[in-house]
């Protein structure tokens, strides 16, 4: 019995570390200072290397009347 | 050139630590207040949001403290479950947990998804800041259903995506049909048991630029490349450079498209139609919707892209599925009226304009959806508690403004900008009006001629298009909503109402109201920064209506390089 | 070549919307209709007891009274026609026949409707909704409105016979006209063409913008001239082009491109012979006012038809047009703040090379054209690419 509140307790103060350390994230927006300095640069690299088709190439072929 | 302990101090104060106002430093310290601050948050007038921003970024430096209730709500209830439900979302839409991977696969081949995806919880931070109690969940709610909306049509989009599957052409591809964000979700009705009906732009555009602008330049850019002018609408633009940059999801074997809104949608088509090289079913709205002569050709047009799809696609058209859809629809419309009742005859109308625009807007083009249904409820219950109770909502009002033309969409936290610096709260937005129309389901013929309304009353046409008074029905709604003051919004690029700026000037001295222009160039901030916007109203309320802000920290602040 | 029998009068005759014969025409009874589109059927206006007057403003300057109500940011053409009206040079319309075809035409018109412009009281401003496919129900509706917004109205405001009989005859003379124009028009196809694309501008234009039957006599004499006229020894151009694209009712922008050295010998713009003068077929079976419906919708190559095939193939009618008049390239021209014509001009800016291999100069340009250098010089390079391209292609064979 003591071992299983014991567990408990343990798993409370997990949840509430998880709980306050994901408070922090929130409360000093560490999500949004992520987002800005370390991952849309990197996405922007990516997107801006990336390897595009010439869309203008696509043929322009008469079609077939919808009625 | 290490990085010493100076600059890590320096970066640490300007990313986490708000610099107290020199009367904060002078005054006092007094724990009663302190305490009552912390558990109530600060009255309006000494939050000072401004000071919260970092640098030029639009991040803050700390969330904003609303008191213990609204923090903690905020923090379980919208950043934390939106968070998890960004993850849930994309399992349930995704038929598993294999959906994450299409997902992850679209996050890193589109750039409208990776750049803005993770992004999204501030999207819900600027269009709620400073927004308390009733009306932060209420608005809250209206946001969570936007983004489970387009995570349902993301997933579907890249699961049936021939680019993200090596050229292959997924099942899933042969059941949906693309069409313009511009033609509503109503029309295929009939055919949603089997099709599914994704509008092309809505994600990759005009959902992506209200998370984050930054995307939509390279589009943009990308439009004026291949010999666009700068002049035209950058909407359309953008839409179309979406295609020249071929970042759009191939997911459909056919493609619908509409005249609706203007000459620039007309014109859009033209290109994408190039670059989408597929069969297409042009459905256009006749131009003067009050003419009782137009609706037999506007209703022809819509049989006309039920015909196409059932040849496209080999179905049959299925009247009980459109009434059902079209059933469950009106549900939606008569809240809709509800809202806009408690809007014009209470002050307990709990949901913010940028969040009433958008969800309108958003709702009323994609169609029926059970989320819009889930949403409405949780938000009704709200809004028959502030009503029962009398609450004021926003009680710092000053002014109840009317905002009308097309509105900046990189700018979705303005409303709720003009209501922390001036109390100016914007009641209703002019494109929350359109569709204003009942779908009767009596009979086929009914049905078809309220559709056929109901798409000719769609964002932007309802009132640009069609006639002078439709336009000018601004006077009408002014006095309807029990408004003070109108917010003109003054699309730099948009034709039709630059074509009628003057009769406005005209009206609004000769009624003697309040309007101050706003102008913009939609989702390009390169035209008309945010800053400007900000300049321009406080100009007007200072100089015109002789008022004093009520946060001044939100007078001035560069916001530039944000999302 | 010698000057053309009648060119300077009918120059003349353009300097002005009120121009002598439309006052003329009024002065003998019969009733001015504005219009600005070719979507609105100039036969109809033709109809006996009244006549058409496509609205122009020659000779515009800075509009700035139209520019307040309609800002510096839309088209130039409805501008200058709406500071035209404010200024009372269009008192003299007994009517605006309107569409909603284009935004700033429509905002203009809209304008004449709400501010009491024109002093004139028996004037009225009436819309016609215009579809934006070529099907038949398209036509019916347009047949419809046809009948609702011009012929009953004609008929409400001013007794005009709209009849059968009368819409019959009336394409019947609007049928010569376009022969006339034809005809005249069809010495541009020529290897040494003997009519300029400046002079054939005047001659189109003024049976756009003056009562048809006070200028049938001129026309049919400058038909006979051309017949035996001569081009000049010394050929005076480098290269043909056809001129493509939005509005364009300045015959001096036809002269600037000549005055650069390429002859334009095409016209495919609005206001343009090319589909503006083919005839209308009644066919058989076929009431008057179809035909008229049918004809517009079927002819018009207007950028604002939405279907996938009619996209595609005005690109087909444009290389077609070219081929037919011998030209050597086409130059799109698009009235600035133009929304049609400028993804238009940006479309075919790439698919007429690529895929038809005629050269194409595209180029943005205002209704009072105070750009003439730049315009010059690019026209002159484009000539020259031209010319170019001949010495290329003769090297290599």
């Amino acid at each position: 019995m003591n071992k299983f509140i014991k567990f408990i307790l343990k798993l409370t103060g997990i949840a509430a570390l998880v709980y306050g350390a994901l408070f922090a994230v929130f409360y000093y927006d560490l999500d949004g200072k992520f987002m800005y300095y370390i991952w849309e640069p990197l996405m922007i690299k990516r997107f801006d290397s990336m390897k595009r088709q010439d869309t203008t190439a696509m043929p322009y072929s008469m079609k077939e009347k919808v009625q | 050139m290490g990085i010493g302990l100076k600059d890590i101090k320096a970066k640490y104060k300007e990313l986490f630590v708000v610099e107290k106002s020199p009367e904060e430093k002078n005054r006092p310290r007094d724990i009663k207040k302190s305490l009552h601050d912390f558990w109530y948050g600060k009255p309006h007038e000494e939050r000072r949001l401004g000071d919260l921003y970092v640098g030029n970024t639009g991040l803050y430096k700390h969330r904003e403290w609303r008191g213990v209730k609204d923090t903690m709500y905020y923090f379980n209830m919208i950043w934390l479950y939106n968070y998890a439900h960004m993850v849930s979302d994309i399992v349930k839409y995704g038929d598993g947990p294999m959906g994450i991977v299409d997902f992850a696969k679209g996050i890193m081949r589109y750039r409208w998804m990776g750049q803005t995806y993770l992004t999204v919880m501030h999207w819900f931070d600027r269009g709620l800041e400073g927004v308390r109690d009733d009306a932060l969940r209420a608005s809250a709610w209206h946001y969570r259903a936007m983004v489970s909306e387009s995570i349902r049509q993301i997933i579907r989009m890249f699961q049936s995506d021939k680019k993200l599957n090596g050229g292959k052409t997924p099942d899933k591809w042969n059941y949906n049909i693309a069409h313009n964000e511009t033609v509503s979700g109503s029309i295929f009705y009939p055919f949603r048991d089997i099709l599914e009906d994704i509008p092309l732009e809505m994600i990759p555009y005009f959902v992506s630029v209200h998370v984050n602008n930054h995307t939509v330049l390279n589009y943009i850019d990308a439009a004026q490349s291949i010999g666009l002018p700068a002049d035209p609408c950058p909407m359309c633009q953008a839409e179309y450079g979406l295609f020249v940059l071929d970042d759009y999801p191939d997911y459909s074997p056919v493609m619908v498209t509409s005249n609706e809104a203007c000459d620039g949608s007309v014109a859009t088509s033209v290109l994408q139609d190039w670059f989408l090289n597929r069969p297409l079913y042009a459905m256009p709205q006749p131009m003067r919707y009050d003419d009782p002569l137009v609706q037999k050709h506007c209703q022809k047009e819509i049989e006309g892209c039920w015909r196409f799809i059932e040849e496209h696609f080999g179905i049959k058209f299925d009247w009980d599925q459109y009434v059902k859809y079209a059933q469950s629809f009106n549900k939606l419309t008569e809240f809709e009226w509800e809202k806009w009742d408690v809007a014009a005859k209470t002050d307990s109308y709990p949901i913010t304009s940028v969040a009433q625009a958008l969800y309108r807007i958003y709702y009323s083009q994609d169609g029926d959806r059970p989320i819009w249904h889930e949403i409405d409820d949780r938000v009704k219950r709200i809004m028959n508690k502030t009503v029962k109770n009398k609450i004021r909502t926003f009680p710092k009002t000053r002014h109840r403004a009317i905002a009308w033309s097309c509105a900046p969409l990189y700018y979705s936290h303005w409303c709720t900008w003009a209501y922390n610096c001036w109390g100016i709260n914007c009641i209703i937005n002019m494109d929350s009006l359109m569709f204003d129309q009942y779908l009767r389901t009596d009979t086929y013929e009914h049905a078809l001629e309220d559709l056929g309304l109901y798409n000719e009353k769609a964002p932007m046409r309802a009132m640009a298009v069609g006639g002078h008074e439709h336009i000018l029905s601004l006077f009408d709604y002014m006095e309807r909503f029990n408004c003070d003051m109108v917010i003109m919004y003054d699309q730099l690029q948009c034709k039709g109402m630059q074509g009628i700026h003057g009769v406005f000037e005209d009206e609004f001295r000769k009624r003697d109201i309040h309007a101050i222009w706003v102008p913009h160039a939609l989702p390009d901030k390169r035209t008309v920064s945010r800053a400007e916007i900000r300049g321009i109203i406080n100009d007007y309320m200072t100089t015109v209506m002789r008022e004093e802000p009520l946060d001044p920290t939100l007078l001035d602040f560069d916001d530039s390089n944000s999302w | 070549m010698k000057d053309l029998v009648h060119i300077f009068e009918l120059e003349d005759l353009l300097q002005e919307a009120n121009n002598p014969l439309v006052r003329q025409a009024k002065a003998e009874g019969r009733r001015a209709l504005g219009y600005t589109c070719y979507f609105m059927p100039e036969v109809l206006l033709d109809l006996p007891g009244c006549f058409s007057v496509r609205l122009r403003a020659p000779r515009s300057g800075s509009p700035d009274m139209a520019t307040y109500y309609m800002s510096n940011r839309t088209c130039m053409y409805g501008r200058c026609l709406l500071e035209r009206a404010l200024e009372g040079g269009l008192n003299f319309l007994d009517a605006e026949m309107a569409t909603e075809t284009c935004a700033v035409t429509c905002r203009f018109q809209e304008h004449l409707q709400l501010l009491d412009i024109i002093k004139n009281p028996d004037f009225f401003c009436e819309f016609t909704d215009v579809p934006f496919k070529k099907n038949d129900n398209s036509i019916d509706h347009y047949e419809n409105q046809l009948q609702v917004h011009v012929l009953d109205k004609l008929k409400e405001h001013f007794g005009i016979d709209i009849s059968d009989e009368a819409l019959l005859k009336t394409i019947g003379e609007h049928n010569e006209l376009c022969r006339l124009i034809r005809e005249i028009g069809s010495y541009r196809k020529l290897d040494e063409p003997t009519i300029t694309g400046w002079e054939f501008a005047i001659i189109n234009l003024c049976s756009l913008v003056c009562p048809k039957y006070l200028i049938m006599d001129k026309l049919r004499d400058i038909a006979d001239e051309l017949k035996t006229r001569k081009s000049d020894v010394k050929k005076n151009y480098r290269c043909k082009v056809v001129l493509a694209g939005s509005e364009e009712d300045d015959p001096d922008f036809i002269k600037l491109i000549e005055e650069c050295g390429a002859l334009v010998v095409a016209d495919r713009y609005c206001y343009g012979s090319l589909p503006g003068r083919d005839e209308i077929v009644v066919k058989e079976g076929e009431t008057p006012l179809r035909a008229i419906a049918r004809h517009y919708l079927e002819t018009s190559q207007c950028p604002r038809f939405m279907e996938q095939h009619i996209m595609r193939e005005r690109k087909q009618f444009l290389a077609d047009t070219a081929k037919e008049y011998k030209a050597d390239g086409i130059i799109i021209s698009q009235m600035k703040f133009c929304e049609y014509w400028s993804y238009e001009r940006t479309i075919d800016t790439i698919i007429i090379p690529r895929d038809f291999g005629y050269p194409v100069c595209s180029i943005e340009k205002e209704y009072v054209n105070n750009a003439v250098g730049q315009l010059r010089t690019r026209f002159q390079a484009f000539v020259e690419s031209i010319e170019l391209k001949k010495i290329q292609k003769e090297g290599s064979v």
